[in-house]
C-alpha cells in the first residue's frame, strides 16, 4: 500500500478515537438525546415523524462534531506547530484525508443516539416502521457537518470559525420552515415538518427522504473535496478534486431536483380521500356497542382508547338510543406549499374542499361520534391521563346528551361559540362520570377553576358564568361533536362534591330519574337536593356583566 | 513511486546561493553551506537568519533563490521533498504542543506523521526516545502539566523519532538547566548511525563542547565556517586580562576573578594575553560585522 495512504489510515484511526472520546461530541450526544426526548414528549410514536425528530437530535450532535472536527483539523496551526508538521512526510493532504476518514469516530455517537431513540419509540408502542432513508439521513447529517468542520479547519484554525459554522448549521435548519414550498427540504434538516404528525400514515415521497439523504451525502463529499483541495499543495494536485467536485455538485443538483418534484397527483388524491372519508381506509371494531374506527397501524391504541369509554358506559343507568362511534381523523390543512407545490390551484382548491368535509372538521355534518386526531393520542405520562379524562368527559357529555345541542350558535363576529350547560344538573353528572372513569388528580381538576386573582367566565343570557377548564383540555386529544360545550365552575364543584358520596347512592338517585336528570331544565340545586348535599358555590366574586358576544345556553 | 537514489556521501547537505526575503528584510543573502555527518553548530545573533536557514533545510520553508540538496535530493521536487522528510528530524525554535495530549500519545501521533505505521515498531520507537530524553516516567503525563524544560526535551524526543539521518535542531538547549544541557550533549554525541546534525544555539560553550564544525551567520550571510578551534583562533592575540577597564576594547567585562577581560585590537595597560574561546571569536566576528 502507498505509504501516504497507509499513514492516512493509521492517522484516521487515531483521529477517530479522539473524536469518539471528545467531550464536545459527548456533549452533542447528550444534547441530541435531550432534544429528541423533548421532541417526542408524550406524543404518539409515529415512525413517519419520529425519524425526522431523531434527525433533529442528530443536528445537535452534528454541530458538536463540526466544532470538534474543525478544532482537530486546525490543531497544528493553532498550537504553532505548522512548521513542524510541514517537515513530516505525511503531507497536509494526507492529514486532511485522515481527518475526513476519522469522522468515522462520530458514527458510534450517531448510531447510539439513533438506537436509543428507536428503542424509546418502540417501547412506547411504535406505529408504522422506521424509514432507513430518514435515519440514514441523520447519520449523513453528522458526517456532512464533520466534513464541513474539516473544510473550515483546513483554512481557519481559530476555534470561533467552527462555532460560527455550527451556528450557521443550526440557523439554516431551524429557520428552514420560513421557506415556502418544497425548498424546505433543501436545508440540511427540517425540525418537524408541520403536517407530518397529522397524517394517517407515511406518504410516499413526502418528505423526500431518499433524495435528501443523497443531498447530505453529496454535501459531505463536497466538503471533503473542498478540504482536500484547500490543503493540496500544487495546482496539478487540485485537478482531481475539481473534477470530483463537479461530479458531486451534479449529484447534489439531481438530489435537489428530486426533492423539488411535486408529489404525484395519485398519491395526494389517495391522501385526501383517506382524510375526507376515513371510513374508506379505517379498520372498525365494535365493543360494548361502541364502534371504534382507527387507521391501519393504529390498532394497538384500541385498548388505551376503549378503557375510559367503557368505564363511563359501565356507570350509565341507560344509554342513548343512537350508537356512539369513536373515530380517528387526520388533520390535513390545505393549501400547504410543501405538500401541494407544483399542482394547479384548481386541484388544490378541490382537495381543500374535500378535506373540509372530513369528520370532525368545522364543515362536517354533526354526528354521534367522538373524534381522535391521528398523531395526538399521547403515548404515556400525565398527558395520557389528560387525554383519557378528555375522552371520558366527551363520552359522558354524549351520554347525558349535552353534545347534541353543542353545535355553537354563530356569534356576531361570525365565530362559533360553544354552548354553556349553565345550571344544568346533567353537566355535573357528566363530569362525575368522567371522574369515576378516568380518576384524574384532584389538583389538576381544581386548577381549572377561576382563582381570586384571575376570573374566567363567559356571558350567558346576560349573566357572567364562571367557567371550568380542565388543564388537559388544552391538548387536542379529542374532538367532541361540534367542539363540545363550555364547562362551568358550578358544574364541576357539584361533581366534585358528588365524589365524596357513596357511588351506590348516586347511582340509585340517577337511575330513579335518569330522564329527569338529562333534561336541560333540571338544575344543580335539584340534583343537590336529591343527593342531600348543599349546592357548592365558587368563592370568587363574579365581575358582573360585560358587553360582548354571548355564548348560547345548551338547551334541549 | 520510483525508488529514490540517495547520496549519503560526506557532503550530505549542500546549500548554494540561498536567499530568502521577508518583505524588505533580507533573512538570507546568497548563503553557501555544506553539512557533513556529525554535528554542525550554527551561531548568530537573533535575526541573523539561522531559523530561516534551518526551516528551509527542514523543507518547512522555501527559498526565493538558490538551491538545496539533501542527500542528493532536491526539496523543490515533490517526491524528493517527501523522501527528505522521511529522513528528517526537526525541532523548530518555537514549538507549541497539543497540550491535552499525553507525552506518549503525542510522540505516537508524531511517529505516525513520520510514517511509522506499524503499531509495535511505533511503541518501541516511542519508548526509545522517551528513555533517551529522560521522559520515560512522564509517558502518561499530559503535556500541559510539563515544565518548560520537559517540553523542550519532548521536542527533542519527537525530533529523534525514526532515527533520522538529518537532525535539525533550532535552539534545542533553550530552557534546559545545566544538568539537562550536559545530558543533551551526551545524547547528541551518542546518537547511532552518525547522522547529519545542524544545531543553532546562542550557547557558544555548547558549540565548543560537541560541534566539530561551526558556522557563524550574521545579517543573513555566512561569516565563518570551520572548526570551533579555528573560530576561537580568529581571536588569537586579541583577548587580554587586566585589572582595569580599557575603553578602547570592543568588548570588556569583569569576570568572576574580579579581572577585566578585554577583546579588541589594543592591549590595555598591564594586561596579559589569554587563550581565546569560541565565544571570543564569535564576538569579534559580530563586532566586525557591526552587530
Amino acid at each position: 500500500m502507498n505509504p501516504q495512504l497507509r499513514t492516512a489510515l493509521v492517522l484516521a484511526r487515531v483521529e477517530a478515537s479522539l473524536l469518539t472520546r471528545s467531550l464536545l461530541v459527548l456533549a452533542g450526544l447528550v444534547a441530541g438525546c435531550a432534544v429528541v426526548w423533548g421532541a417526542f414528549g408524550s406524543a404518539e410514536p409515529l415512525w413517519w415523524i419520529a425519524g425526522w425528530r431523531i434527525g433533529f437530535g442528530q443536528l445537535f450532535l452534528a454541530m458538536a462534531v463540526l466544532v470538534a472536527a474543525q478544532l482537530a483539523t486546525g490543531r497544528a496551526r493553532r498550537n504553532t506547530m505548522a512548521d513542524l508538521y510541514a517537515s513530516f512526510p505525511a503531507t497536509a493532504g494526507t492529514r486532511t484525508l485522515a481527518h475526513l476518514a476519522g469522522l468515522a469516530g462520530a458514527v458510534p455517537a450517531s448510531l447510539l443516539l439513533m438506537a436509543t431513540a428507536a428503542v424509546v419509540v418502540q417501547l412506547r408502542g411504535a406505529i408504522g416502521s422506521p424509514s432507513i432513508a430518514v435515519l440514514a439521513g441523520g447519520l449523513l447529517l453528522v458526517l456532512a457537518a464533520g466534513a464541513v468542520g474539516v473544510a473550515i479547519g483546513a483554512r481557519f484554525s481559530h476555534p470561533l470559525a467552527g462555532v460560527l459554522g455550527a451556528l450557521a448549521l443550526f440557523l439554516s435548519s431551524t429557520l428552514a420552515h420560513f421557506s415556502a414550498g418544497a425548498q424546505i427540504w433543501l436545508y440540511p434538516w427540517t425540525a418537524s415538518p408541520d403536517q407530518l404528525g397529522g397524517l394517517p400514515g407515511p406518504l410516499a415521497g413526502y418528505p423526500p427522504s431518499g433524495a435528501h439523504a443523497l443531498e447530505l451525502a453529496g454535501l459531505a463529499a463536497l466538503a471533503g473535496i473542498v478540504a482536500l483541495a484547500a490543503t493540496a499543495g500544487r495546482a496539478r494536485v487540485r485537478r482531481w478534486p475539481a473534477a470530483a467536485g463537479v461530479v458531486v455538485l451534479a449529484a447534489i443538483c439531481v438530489a435537489g431536483a428530486l426533492q423539488l418534484r411535486p408529489i404525484p397527483t395519485a398519491d395526494l388524491n389517495h391522501l385526501v380521500r383517506e382524510v375526507a372519508d376515513p371510513a374508506l381506509a379505517q379498520n372498525c371494531t365494535t365493543a360494548s356497542q361502541v364502534r371504534y374506527c382507527l387507521y391501519p397501524g393504529f390498532g394497538r391504541q384500541l385498548s388505551s382508547v376503549e378503557a375510559p369509554v367503557g368505564a363511563v358506559l359501565a356507570h350509565l343507568p341507560a344509554r342513548p338510543a343512537e350508537p356512539l362511534t369513536v373515530r380517528q381523523t387526520a388533520a390535513l390543512s390545505l393549501p400547504d406549499p410543501a405538500l401541494t407545490h407544483g399542482h394547479p390551484n384548481r386541484e388544490v382548491t378541490r382537495w381543500d374542499a374535500q378535506v373540509r368535509q372530513a369528520p370532525g372538521s368545522d364543515g362536517a355534518a354533526p354526528a354521534s361520534a367522538i373524534y381522535l386526531p391521528a398523531g395526538s393520542w399521547p403515548a404515556g405520562g400525565g398527558q395520557l391521563a389528560d387525554a383519557r379524562f378528555d375522552l371520558a368527559l366527551a363520552v359522558a357529555e354524549w351520554a347525558v346528551r349535552i353534545p347534541s345541542q353543542a353545535i355553537g350558535a354563530p356569534s356576531r363576529q361570525g365565530l362559533y361559540l360553544a354552548c354553556v350547560p349553565y345550571d344544568q344538573a346533567r353537566e355535573a353528572v357528566a363530569i362525575w362520570l368522567a371522574i369515576l372513569a378516568a380518576h384524574p388528580p384532584v389538583g389538576e381538576l381544581q386548577g381549572g377553576l377561576p382563582t381570586r386573582t384571575q376570573f374566567f367566565g363567559v356571558e350567558v343570557r346576560n349573566t357572567m358564568v364562571a367557567t371550568w377548564n380542565y388543564p388537559g383540555m388544552g391538548g387536542t386529544y379529542v374532538i367532541p361533536p361540534g367542539g363540545g360545550p363550555q364547562g362551568t365552575a358550578d358544574g364541576y364543584l357539584l361533581a366534585h362534591a358528588m365524589t365524596s358520596l357513596p357511588e351506590q347512592k348516586i347511582a340509585h338517585v340517577l337511575a330513579d330519574g335518569w330522564g329527569r336528570w338529562l333534561n336541560w331544565r333540571t338544575t344543580d340545586a335539584q340534583l343537590a337536593a336529591a343527593l342531600g348535599i348543599p349546592v357548592p358555590s365558587l368563592s370568587t366574586p363574579s365581575p358582573g356583566s360585560v358587553p360582548g358576544p354571548q355564548n348560547p345556553l345548551c338547551t334541549a | 513511486m520510483g525508488e529514490m537514489t540517495l547520496d549519503v556521501s560526506t557532503a550530505a547537505v549542500r546549500v548554494d546561493g540561498l536567499s530568502r526575503r521577508y518583505g524588505a528584510t533580507r533573512a538570507l543573502d546568497e548563503v553557501d553551506v555544506t553539512l557533513e555527518r556529525g554535528i554542525t553548530g550554527l551561531l548568530g545573533p537573533n535575526g541573523a537568519g539561522k531559523t530561516t536557514l534551518l526551516s528551509i533545510l527542514a523543507t518547512a520553508n522555501e527559498p526565493d533563490a538558490g538551491r538545496v540538496l539533501v542527500f542528493g535530493l532536491d526539496p523543490r521536487d515533490a517526491a524528493g521533498r517527501v523522501e527528505i522528510r522521511r529522513r528528517l528530524g526537526y525541532l523548530p525554535q518555537e514549538l507549541g504542543y497539543h497540550r491535552h495530549f499525553t507525552v506518549a500519545a503525542f510522540l505516537d501521533y508524531v511517529a505516525i506523521l513520520k510514517e511509522i505505521t506499524d503499531r509495535r515498531q511505533r511503541a518501541e520507537e516511542v519508548a526509545r526516545v522517551l528513555a533517551a530524553t529522560g521522559l520515560e516516567g512522564r509517558a502518561r503525563t499530559r503535556i500541559r502539566a510539563l515544565s518548560g524544560g520537559m517540553r523542550q526535551r519532548l521536542g527533542i524526543a519527537q525530533a529523534l523519532l525514526g532515527q533520522p539521518d538529518l537532525l535539525i535542531l533550532d535552539e534545542p538547549t533553550a530552557g534546559l538547566d545545566p544538568e539537562q544541557r550536559l545530558r543533551f550533549r551526551e545524547l547528541l554525541s551518542g546518537l547511532p548511525g552518525d547522522p547529519v546534525i545542524a544545531m543553532s544555539t546562542h550557547q557558544a560553550d555548547d558549540i565548543a563542547a560537541i560541534c566539530p564544525k561551526v558556522i557563524v551567520l550574521l545579517q543573513g550571510r555566512v561569516r565563518f565556517a570551520g572548526t570551533p578551534a579555528e573560530l576561537a583562533g580568529t581571536a588569537a592575540g586579541r583577548v587580554w586580562a587586566a585589572g582595569e577597564r580599557d575603553d578602547r576594547a570592543h568588548l570588556s567585562w569583569r569576570g568572576g576573578d574580579n579581572r577585566w577581560r578585554h577583546i579588541g585590537d589594543h592591549p590595555p595597560a598591564a594586561a596579559e594575553l589569554v587563550a581565546p574561546t569560541v565565544e571570543d571569536g564569535y564576538l569579534l566576528l559580530s563586532h566586525a560585522a557591526g552587530q
